[in-house]
């Protein structure tokens, strides 16, 4: 993995478009901040090397490395990622409150809080529709941010904003991008002892895209009022609607209108499951109340277990059937992003002139192309 | 107190230039004088309203130079003698009053003082005034040292009420503050009494109302004028001939520029060759005089600053007489004898002189040039024009700049007249992308606000100083209310004409003499306006900033009013609000998570990287206790204590 500075950041991320706001710029330093949505660079800085670049989701991705770094395996591309368990999940007894899916996720951190196995947890909330990084240390603050975003979210400011005023031991919560973000963070590239981990617990979304926030606002100012927005949902298929709750009630907007606000650095995304954190969360497809839960290091199975035990989640087996649907959807994201990285010459290039956005094995590579496509 | 008036007739004393030019004005028995701040005039009105405290004068620092001259021309039209004072691009704006002024015509002597600045030192341009009074048909005069500086202002009074006109005097950055040796006049008794008689016909000069009609009237007359100023001028002792009967060359020159061609003469010792004809008197040429000199040599070498003014006078009248004084060579700033553009210096007269003799002239050695370039590069602290420490425009445009990069839509600012103008270099991280004249920034501003038809999306800002508001700023703001418009108009309020020393506006509460006056209030100006306005101090970088990007997303006019005195100015100047310390031990220095912010970006004077250290430091005697690198650093190495 080549390590390069703000300039090439600046260069092979904002200007390739290719930035999803995810925050791990924000708040290293003082050159980058994040406003609705994206990340800015305030002034050059002149490092040949700095963590922006290191630590950026969008800056050539070695997906051995971090592979090897993980799991001391080659990057074999298996469509969820390497994992231990599978299961169906979802919260228990001890909880209260209402979650958006199966509340897993609340669960986890809540729990984790409360047994002190994390000093922090960094999260995702939100002012109206406004995703905002938020650092919770309260089980009880956990709730206040439960909930899809759908909108591409800088939650990695807060897990930097936290790092410098010298928390440790966090947990982080995020996307498929932010989870890569912090998995790069935790190799400490730049091999310094002031930077290592921070992190001890990565629980990771599924997520096929989010959307661009800018673009969404903009495209629903014009539909509605949007001081009155409190919150959005996009409800399971067959739905096909963006639910947008407002003091006044509900509006719907059709999905096809909203993925155009998809941003294109989604589409070189190989990543449907967040396969660089501890655990995997996601929906449980067709049954409402329910989660899909991965778990992938031993970190997170003892988090799973603990909490299972002591009655913060219940398990079931996830069935073979739904297991190979997700498995298929994750792999149809991968060749696609592999392809259209490929495509706009993000992948795998060597010189000095154009680097990628991703590395990935070449026999990986081929293997998954060669999928027919569906 | 110290005072122009002090000194008897018969002294002689070391002035500067614009002391010189007061004291004339005080000697001609002065009543009147107004004008507005602007390097090099500033001086003269403030000598005038230091002397207003022993002599019973009127003194006002007006909001524009327009106005200035509007309110010097009614005490001259009440029959008292008075002053416009201002700098070139002063009378720009007072050009078109002075047009009428011209026709309409005068009562009691009024003079214009133009003080230009050849060479853009404290300017946005290198513009001068002459010209206009070509194009107006008014007397100019040029004095050429301190001592005439004072003789030609008592004159121009003298000239002024004569022919009932305004008279110009141009001056020029060299003249009015360099110092020299003037004795004195004396300061007349007089005891003025004001009193517009306006009871006779429009043609009445004596008791008629004053205006330009009948038109054709008054143009004529005001032809008749300028005529009856040139015989004075045939006969002026501010226009003189130096050298052999029988030149090679004439120098014909005016103002700052006869000093660079008399040393000239001496450095290349050609003054048994070379003639130099002082114009004092140089618009319109006097033919006579002209004739008599121009007669004596074959070849004509103009010398003046800028633009070749007095050289195209030269020729045409020369032509005129053509075939009395024969046909002549003509030299300088147009066939680049002399450079076409910037101020003049001995050395460049006597390389334009020693090329039309055929002689050559190095006036610096190569070799100690090259010394000299070499020990400026190695031994010289490498400084950038910066704003000073503790300047409240860095804090301003730290987090305008930021603002706009992070709102990401390629969002400007239009620039202004001021210290502020300063910010399209670095040390206003290159905030400003348009720069012209006194609240063209919101002028320009208003009409990029109306761009969104065509497609554009780009968030306007401009900025202007307090004084500047008052100046020009108001109808540029009420323009882009009324046609709806969409920018965010930021006011840098450091409580007084800073730039040019401090001299008050209609925003503070005393005026030129001391006295208290009503201060306008900028924020309730704006609000009555209809525009929205918010205020922030700049020194809180992190609420400003949050203030300017909020605005970003306003449509309509917004006014962001940041007040923050200047570090410089006298209540402030030597006291610190924080005393600021830096913690080397825990600067991040070089390292990625700062490298460098506020000693590479921020770049206040007050800091300075420390390379054995690599670390920054505070520079005690620098610091002005603003704290706001406090603010900014990342480190936490920068702490600030309120300083009680």
């Amino acid at each position: 993995m080549r390590i390069y500075g703000s300039k090439e950041l600046v260069s092979d991320v904002a200007q390739r478009d290719l930035c999803i706001g995810c925050g791990m710029c924000v708040n290293i330093c003082p050159y980058f901040k994040t406003y609705k949505g994206r990340s800015a660079m305030l002034f050059p800085c002149t490092l040949e090397q700095g963590r922006c670049n290191a630590h950026c989701p969008k800056t050539e991705v070695d997906l051995d490395a971090l592979s090897r770094f993980f799991w001391n395996e080659p990057y074999d591309g298996s469509p969820l990622g390497r994992f231990k368990r599978i299961m169906a999940a979802r919260t228990g007894e001890k909880v209260s409150g209402s979650f958006q899916g199966g509340g897993t996720v609340s669960a986890l951190v809540a729990y984790a809080l409360k047994r002190n196995m994390i000093e922090g947890a960094v999260l995702t909330g939100a002012e109206g529709i406004e995703p905002m990084a938020r650092l919770v240390t309260d089980a009880e603050q956990v709730a206040t941010c439960a909930g899809s975003k759908f909108i591409a979210a800088p939650t990695l400011t807060a897990l930097n904003q936290a790092v410098r005023e010298g928390a440790r031991r966090l947990a982080v919560v995020g996307t498929p991008c932010q989870m890569t973000a912090v998995a790069q963070m935790r190799m400490n590239p730049l091999d310094r002892e002031d930077f290592a981990d921070p992190v001890a617990l990565t629980i990771g979304l599924f997520c096929n895209w989010a959307v661009d926030h800018r673009q969404l606002v903009a495209y629903l100012a014009e539909r509605m009022d949007a001081s009155t927005i409190t919150g959005m949902d996009i409800p399971p298929p067959p739905a096909e609607v963006l639910v947008v709750k407002t003091t006044q009630g509900e509006e719907h907007f059709p999905l096809k209108d909203i993925r155009k606000l998809i941003p294109h650095t989604c589409f070189i995304c190989p990543d449907m499951t967040a396969e660089w954190s501890d655990v995997s969360v996601g929906m449980y497809e067709g049954r409402p109340g329910w989660n899909t839960l991965l778990v992938r290091t031993p970190a997170g199975a003892e988090l799973v277990d603990k909490a299972m035990t002591d009655g913060w989640l219940v398990t079931e087996a996830f069935p073979e059937a739904n297991q190979k649907a997700l498995s298929d959807a994750a792999l149809a994201k991968k060749e696609r992003s592999f392809r259209n990285a490929e495509r706009h010459g993000y992948l795998n290039q060597d010189d000095e002139d154009s680097r990628p956005a991703l590395r990935v094995p070449p026999e990986v590579l081929n293997q998954i192309l060669d999928v027919p496509s569906r | 107190m110290k005072t122009i008036c002090d000194g008897r007739s018969g002294d002689t004393r070391l002035m500067q230039g614009n002391e010189a030019f007061a004291r004339g004005a005080l000697e001609a028995g002065l009543s009147v004088v107004a004008g507005y701040p602007g390097t090099p005039s500033s001086e003269i009105v403030e000598n005038l309203a230091k002397a207003s405290t022993v002599r019973d004068i009127y003194v006002e620092w007006s909001v524009n130079e327009k106005v200035a001259m509007e309110v010097a021309a009614a005490a001259s039209f009440a029959g008292l003698r008075s002053a416009a004072v201002m700098k070139q691009v002063g009378v720009n704006v007072a050009s078109d009053f002075m047009l009428h002024l011209a026709e309409s015509g005068t009562r009691g002597g009024m003079i214009l003082i133009s003080c230009e600045d050849p060479g853009a030192l404290s300017s946005g341009n290198e513009g001068e005034s002459r010209p206009f009074a070509k194009l107006f048909e008014l007397p100019l005069l040029e004095p050429c040292d301190m001592q005439e500086a004072k003789d030609m202002t008592k004159w121009a009074f003298e000239l002024s009420e004569e022919i009932r006109n305004l008279v110009m005097i141009r001056s020029v950055t060299r003249l009015s503050h360099a110092s020299g040796n003037v004795t004195l006049g004396s300061l007349p008794e007089i005891e003025p009494e004001a009193r517009y008689k306006h009871w006779g016909t429009p043609i009445d000069p004596e008791e008629g109302p004053i205006t330009t009609f009948p038109v054709h009237y008054k143009h004529a007359q005001m032809q008749q004028k300028l005529k009856q100023a040139v015989t004075r001028f045939e006969e002026s002792p501010f226009n003189t001939y130096e050298g052999p009967e029988n030149p090679e060359v004439i120098i014909v020159t005016s103002s700052a520029c006869t000093l660079y061609s008399r040393e000239a003469i001496r450095l290349l010792g050609v003054a048994d060759r070379v003639g130099l004809l002082k114009l004092g008197t140089t618009w319109p040429l006097p033919p006579r005089l002209m004739e008599t000199h121009l007669a004596k040599a074959d070849v004509i070498f103009t010398v003046e600053e800028v633009l070749p003014f007095l050289e195209d006078s030269v020729k045409i009248l020369a032509a005129e007489i053509s075939d009395r004084i024969g046909v002549k060579k003509f030299h300088g700033r147009s066939d680049g004898t002399l450079p076409t553009i910037n101020e003049l210096n001995p050395d460049l007269v006597a390389e334009g002189l020693a090329k039309i003799l055929g002689m050559t002239y190095q006036a610096v050695d190569p070799t100690y040039t090259a010394l000299a370039d070499e020990a400026t590069a190695t031994d010289a602290p490498e400084r950038d024009l910066a704003f000073c420490a503790g300047c409240p425009h860095r804090a301003s445009f730290w987090s305008i700049h930021n603002a706009l990069e992070m709102d990401g839509r390629q969002g400007f600012v239009c620039g202004d007249i001021g210290c502020y103008t300063l910010a399209f270099l670095p040390t206003g991280f290159s905030t400003l992308k348009t720069g012209h004249a006194m609240g063209s920034g919101t002028g320009i501003a208003s009409g990029f606000g109306k761009l969104d038809r065509f497609g554009m999306d780009q968030p306007v800002l401009s900025v202007c100083g307090d004084s500047t508001f008052f100046h020009a700023v108001m109808p540029a703001l009420v323009n882009a209310i009324h046609n709806r418009a969409d920018m965010t108009l930021v006011v840098l309020d450091n409580s007084g004409t800073a730039m040019t020393g401090f001299q008050p506006h209609p925003g503070r509460p005393s005026d030129a003499a001391g006295n208290e006056v009503p201060a306008l209030d900028i924020a309730k100006i704006v609000r009555a306006m209809g525009a929205h306005v918010e205020e922030s101090d700049p020194f809180d970088v992190d609420a400003t900033r949050h203030k300017v990007l909020e605005l970003l997303q306003k449509g309509g006019v917004n006014v962001l009013i940041l007040k923050q005195s200047c570090a410089l100015c006298p209540e402030k100047k030597g006291k610190k609000l924080f005393q600021v310390d830096l913690d080397a031990s825990v600067c991040f220095g070089e390292n990625c998570g700062c490298n460098k912010l506020c000693t590479r970006v921020f770049k206040c004077p007050g800091l300075q990287w420390d390379p054995e250290a690599k670390a920054a430091r505070i520079d005690e005697v620098i610091c002005s206790g603003c704290g706001v690198c406090a603010s900014i650093c990342p480190s936490g190495a920068i702490t600030k204590k309120e300083v009680a």
